[in-house]
């Protein structure tokens, strides 16, 4: 009975959403802002690559808020995990001799590669986000080769805590020298160079920092219930 | 002449400070709330006799308007920013020394991050913009329905979150589909667009962003959260949600409607659907012996009055609606907030269990009893000046079906009057009986004594502006008025931004 | 073949909507909700992506000079999708963590059987 309700209510949104495509050529150049923003975005933020412009100059406002709901994210998985009630233990089988050596041994290149996506975020594909995902695999790869190992959780939400606040202060500098919110008032200097577009590598390695901080410790909170 | 990103940026700044300090003292998290909604607060009222004669407008980043992020704080913006300023102070004074287990440093980071949330929804003129700040305001009360780790909690919270969740994932699509059609995000670029497309075109969107928002804000067959989740969250977040979080779903599907589509046609559909959870939300309330889900429930009715007040479409209807927002704000936060001390007391959350409360709690009863009229709109309170701007618009219309539909409002009101009357006369009239029987489910019931004095301050204040409002409504007609406006004067919007 | 050529994205990105809304309607173990919900929201980025796509695009970074602009896809759907992504997986942890608690709760993870709270 159920399953019959949910099929027609699908072929009724299915319809809906199909018609309404229908309409949107595929693989036609549609939008005014993705024109300007791909002919001006060079000279006005100084980033090459156009996607992080994008992401930190002309919107900025929706990644202060992306930041803030992985924050909420991370809280929330304390809090609600904060009240478990330990049962028996279990037994955690110690990982093998290949398994702990290969993951010591890969644990500092990929922080280095992590970091390097980060740093280089308005030259290359890349940016803050994925940059942090990375550094929170290689805190994943050392949780399996040690489980008995904890990592210090002060340090986590220290890390978080600053990283958030540079962001907003940034902002807010931004409001105090240029007049508005984010504005990029750090000089642009040369393009495709590390030390180019204003603020934008300054906020992204806040964020890369914040992200794998968070990650790392929603891992890290995940493996505290089971020990 | 304050900026009004500062009211966004400000709070934001505290919660992600509330951590660092807590290493310096442990016990300070819980004042920083307190502090952060006072400015918003301050910096409303400062913003609010400049934005009456013309609208703030903001661009981030500092490009010309339709090229980035703009905020728009019109009359409508600010009062609802005042609103949850208001209502976050004094739920916040009230939580000082409500909250006392759990992860407390976790609460009032979350807590301080919903009401951004909510005050980044009613700020902004983006379309993705609004998403996001959706998605705040969601996600944080998620986590907050299921703080205090009982079985009751979790469950409602993880039926929440997959209802949620299916909502915003309709309106990231209605976003997918405006994009495609527009070519841009902002919302007075698309509403100065949005007449060289077909109108069969814009309704699929038009009905996901309505089903989408529509999740939270609690219409008809999408509310079977609520009951759950507003009766087994603690009582300030209770309070939070009702008063807060399902009026800004409101408001969001107002702005999508009036503003950005102006779609005239879709009213009496949104008059029908509000008077439909008008009716289900009090018939199921009158038969709740649970006094929270009675007083979710109630919220639900609030919601289908609001929507139909809105759905109106005149100038005194949308008044209507925006008054009778700052009438169920202040009302069923005071109603929540009288009843959490009286639980806590008791040890139960059922209607039988609070007898001989009108002597023993003599102020959280007068409150209790206070809410409730205004509610059902009785006159010295805020909420008679609300109703009856609604019914005067409706009679304004002049025709048959709209009697028909004051009539459905008026019978609404008559339940509503008849559920609270009893809970009332619970609290005042039936003496204590020797042994009666207590619900042995939960025994923590710690005697008879009347609520601590932070909490006694906000309930105070609560009752002082609701019989002070319902005297003197002119004190709020001198924002309702423009704000009415600018819902309806889409032009105006437009040009405000895109000059 | 033209047809399917063109439209092969938007089929797949409805395709892997409708499928997760279905899985979310019609399944009664949370986990399997929760994976209908990640398809769901993986369907509705790829329709996002889809949209700003340009005929013969490529990547809008000017890695070198004398790139031309007319030959890059569409930036803006990028960023916002890069923003839902994320707004997923916070969404996505916050529903394991509670999945967690409920089965610590009740012993079993089927909606069914998890009613305690009634009318």
């Amino acid at each position: 009975m159920r399953k019959i309700v949910s099929i027609i209510l699908l072929s009724v949104i299915a319809i809906g959403i199909v018609l309404t495509l229908m309409k949107i050529p595929f693989a036609v150049p549609k939008t005014k802002v993705g024109a300007y923003y791909v002919d001006k975005g060079v000279g006005q933020t100084g980033a090459v690559n156009i996607v992080t412009s994008v992401v930190l100059n002309y919107r900025g406002f929706d990644t202060l808020g992306e930041v803030t709901v992985l924050f909420i994210a991370a809280l929330g998985l304390g809090a609600v995990l904060a009240t478990v009630k330990k049962k028996t233990k279990r037994e955690i089988m110690p990982s093998s001799l290949v398994l702990s050596t290969g993951c010591k041994f890969l644990f500092p290149f990929i922080l280095l590669f992590g970091t390097y996506i980060f740093i280089h975020g308005h030259l290359t594909p890349g940016g803050g986000f994925q940059g942090g995902a990375i550094i929170a695999s290689g805190f994943l790869l050392i949780y399996l080769s040690c489980p008995k190992k904890r990592i210090n959780e002060a340090r986590f939400k220290v890390t978080e805590s600053i990283a958030g606040l540079t962001f907003v202060i940034t902002g807010i500098l931004g409001l105090a020298f240029g007049g508005y919110f984010l504005f990029n008032f750090l000089p642009k200097g040369v393009a495709n160079t590390l030390f180019s577009a204003g603020i934008i590598p300054i906020i992204y390695i806040a964020i890369g920092f914040k992200v794998g901080a968070e990650l790392a410790g929603i891992i890290d909170g995940l493996m505290r219930i089971s020990e | 002449m304050v900026n009004p990103v500062l009211l966004i940026a400000v709070p934001l700044a505290f919660a992600f400070s509330i951590p660092l300090l807590g290493f310096i003292s442990k016990r300070i998290g819980k004042y920083i709330p307190p502090i952060a909604m006072l400015f918003n607060l301050v910096a409303s009222l400062i913003l609010m006799p400049e934005v009456i004669r013309r609208p703030v407008v903001v661009s981030l980043g500092g490009f010309p308007a339709p090229f980035c992020i703009t905020l728009f704080a019109g009359p409508v913006g600010i009062l609802f920013s005042c609103l949850i300023a208001l209502v976050g102070f004094l739920v916040s004074i009230y939580a000082l020394d409500y909250i006392k287990e759990g992860a407390r440093e976790k609460y009032h980071m979350l807590y301080l991050l919903l009401l951004t949330g909510a005050t980044g929804v009613v700020l902004t003129g983006d379309i993705f913009n609004l998403f996001v700040f959706f998605e705040i305001l969601c996600i944080s009360s998620y986590v907050l329905v299921a703080y205090l780790g009982n079985k009751a909690g979790v469950e409602s919270a993880s039926k929440y979150l997959i209802q949620g969740s299916i909502g915003s994932a309709f309106i990231l699509i209605a976003i997918a589909f405006v994009y495609g059609q527009f070519g841009t995000l902002n919302m007075a670029d698309i509403a100065r667009s949005i007449h060289s497309v077909s109108p069969i075109q814009l309704f699929v969107p038009l009905v996901l962003f309505i089903t989408g928002f529509g999740v939270e804000a609690a219409l008809f067959p999408l509310n079977a959260w609520l009951p759950d989740a507003h009766s087994s969250a603690p009582s300030t977040i209770s309070a939070v949600l009702s008063g807060i979080a399902i009026e800004v779903g409101i408001y969001a599907i107002a702005r999508v409607v009036f503003t950005v589509f102006g779609a005239s046609s879709i009213l009496l559909f949104l008059v029908l659907l509000g008077l439909l959870t008008l009716l289900v939300g009090e018939l199921s309330a009158f038969s709740q012996s649970n006094i929270k889900r009675l007083l979710a429930y109630s919220s639900i009715g609030q919601i289908g009055l609001i929507l139909f007040a809105l759905g109106i479409g005149t100038n005194y209807g949308i008044a209507g609606g925006l008054f009778q927002f700052i009438t169920h704000a202040l009302s069923k936060v005071l109603l929540f907030l009288a009843t959490g001390y009286m639980i806590y007391r008791v040890g139960s959350m059922e209607i039988s269990s609070l007898e001989g409360m009108g002597k023993k709690m003599p102020l959280s009863s007068l409150a209790f009893t206070i809410g409730a009229f205004s509610l059902i709109g009785l006159p010295p309170f805020v909420g008679f000046g609300s109703k009856f701007l609604i019914i005067r618009s409706a009679l304004e219309r002049q025709s048959l079906l709209y009697t028909v539909f004051i009539g459905i409002v008026l019978l609404g009101t008559i339940i509503e009057g008849a559920y609270f009357f009893r809970v009332v006369q619970v609290l005042y009239f039936k003496s204590e009986k020797i042994n009666r029987k207590r619900p042995a489910r939960r025994s923590f019931g710690v005697g008879g004594e009347e609520a601590p004095a932070t909490a006694l301050i906000p309930i105070f204040i609560l009752m002082i502006l609701i019989i002070v409002i319902g005297i003197y409504p002119k004190l709020v007609t001198g924002i309702l008025n423009p704000a009415a406006g600018e819902l309806l004067n889409r032009i105006g919007y437009i040009q405000e931004v895109l000059r | 073949m033209s047809f399917l050529n063109n439209y092969i994205y938007y089929i797949g990105a409805v395709g892997l909507i409708l499928i997760g809304l279905y899985i979310l309607l019609a399944k009664h173990n949370l986990i399997k909700m929760i994976i209908g919900l990640a398809i769901m929201d993986t369907g509705v980025n790829l329709l996002l992506i889809t949209i700003g796509y340009i005929k013969k695009g490529t990547a809008p970074i000017f890695s070198k000079t004398g790139l031309n602009p007319r030959n890059m896809v569409d930036p803006v759907p990028q960023a916002l999708v890069l923003t839902a992504i994320v707004i997923g997986v916070a969404v996505l942890a916050l529903a394991l963590s509670l999945a967690i608690r409920l089965y610590q709760h009740y012993g079993t993870l089927d909606m069914r059987k998890i009613k305690e709270q009634r009318w």
